[in-house]
């Protein structure tokens, strides 16, 4: 279309290097936000009417909590992060070329 | 913003259910003439990315705690459909992987972050760009989220576990996502901008103002 087209492979180097650092980010701040106690507005709001205790887990998922059986603290949350993010990555990659078809 | 199961009334998770099907099943008849060998590593990408970002929990003094959520974001990169189709990628995987979120409150979850998140942060992008446009990420990362809430607030207000309470929810979602919102805001704007900078060939209509035919590269 225009002159500026540039060669794919140099931007998903980049991309996959940001998602590498955000992934090493994970554990630092899931420490910073445990040292200031964890709490959404969801909860807020379930507080306020009394509903804090209808939440049930009907499915706990493979991971529960972000964490892996085995590896306690800021490594099983670095676990959690990249199992997480390539799990993604393949799930919207395979979804994205199965439409393509 | 993840509701767990036992928040919603059968009734309101069916009717999330049925609102976000429908959306989805939208954006994925809308998505096959979107991707291709750009897109569709872009929507990978993307979407991981999302899902990383949405693990990093900002703290705030005070004792809160907010996460990038990141459906404006998708919607303004990857346009609606990419969007939606990304963040229910990084919604699903939370519940069934992670736990993060209920599975009869899926629906509803898909419908807050994959759907509304998505569609009315593109909107405002699209509405606001011509003015500024990083201002219009801006923009549209912190209403697309307060938006969410809203819908959030209604919904488990609507239910029983929360005393039909929706006079209670609805100003303690929309108010406390419109504050952490302006974090979803700032974020999206950094990183809408840097993108732009870097790869504006990545960027929906950067060159031909709006359409999505800017397919630079296949």
């Amino acid at each position: 279309m225009t002159a500026d087209v540039r060669p794919t492979r140099p931007w998903i180097r980049w991309a996959v290097g940001c998602l590498l650092v955000l992934v090493l980010l994970a554990p630092v701040f899931g420490w910073a936000s445990g040292a200031v106690g964890y709490a959404e507005p969801i909860g807020n709001a379930a507080h306020a009417t009394g509903a804090a205790d209808a939440a049930s887990t009907v499915l706990p998922g493979l991971l529960p909590d972000y964490s892996v059986a085995g590896l306690d603290g800021p490594l099983g949350t670095l676990a959690a992060a990249g199992i997480g993010t390539v799990l993604t990555l393949g799930v919207a990659l395979g979804a994205g070329r199965l439409l393509e078809r | 913003m993840h509701i767990p199961d036992g928040f919603l009334d059968p009734w309101v998770a069916g009717l999330f259910w049925l609102a976000s099907g429908a959306a989805i099943g939208l954006a994925v008849r809308r998505a096959r003439g979107a991707l291709g060998d750009e897109r569709t590593p872009l929507l990978g990408v993307v979407a991981a990315g999302i899902f990383a970002a949405q693990m990093l929990n900002w703290p705030i003094p005070g004792g809160t705690s907010a996460h990038f959520v990141g459906g404006a974001f998708a919607g303004i990169l990857l346009g609606p459909s990419l969007g939606v189709l990304a963040m229910t990628a990084v919604v699903t995987i939370q519940a069934f992987v992670f736990g993060d979120g209920g599975i009869i409150a899926l629906g509803a979850n898909l419908f807050a972050m994959a759907v509304v998140d998505v569609l009315v942060g593109y909107a405002l992008f699209r509405a606001c760009r011509g003015v500024h446009e990083t201002g219009a990420a801006f923009v549209a990362g912190w209403g697309a989220i307060t938006v969410s809430a809203l819908v959030v607030g209604l919904g488990i207000g609507s239910s029983s576990a929360f005393a039909y309470a929706v006079g209670t929810t609805v100003p303690i979602m929309v108010v406390g996502h419109a504050l952490l919102g302006l974090i979803e805001g700032a974020i999206t704007a950094a990183v809408y901008g840097y993108v732009a900078d870097a790869r504006p060939d990545l960027v929906l209509g950067r060159s031909t103002d709006g359409t999505a035919a800017v397919e630079v590269g296949t």
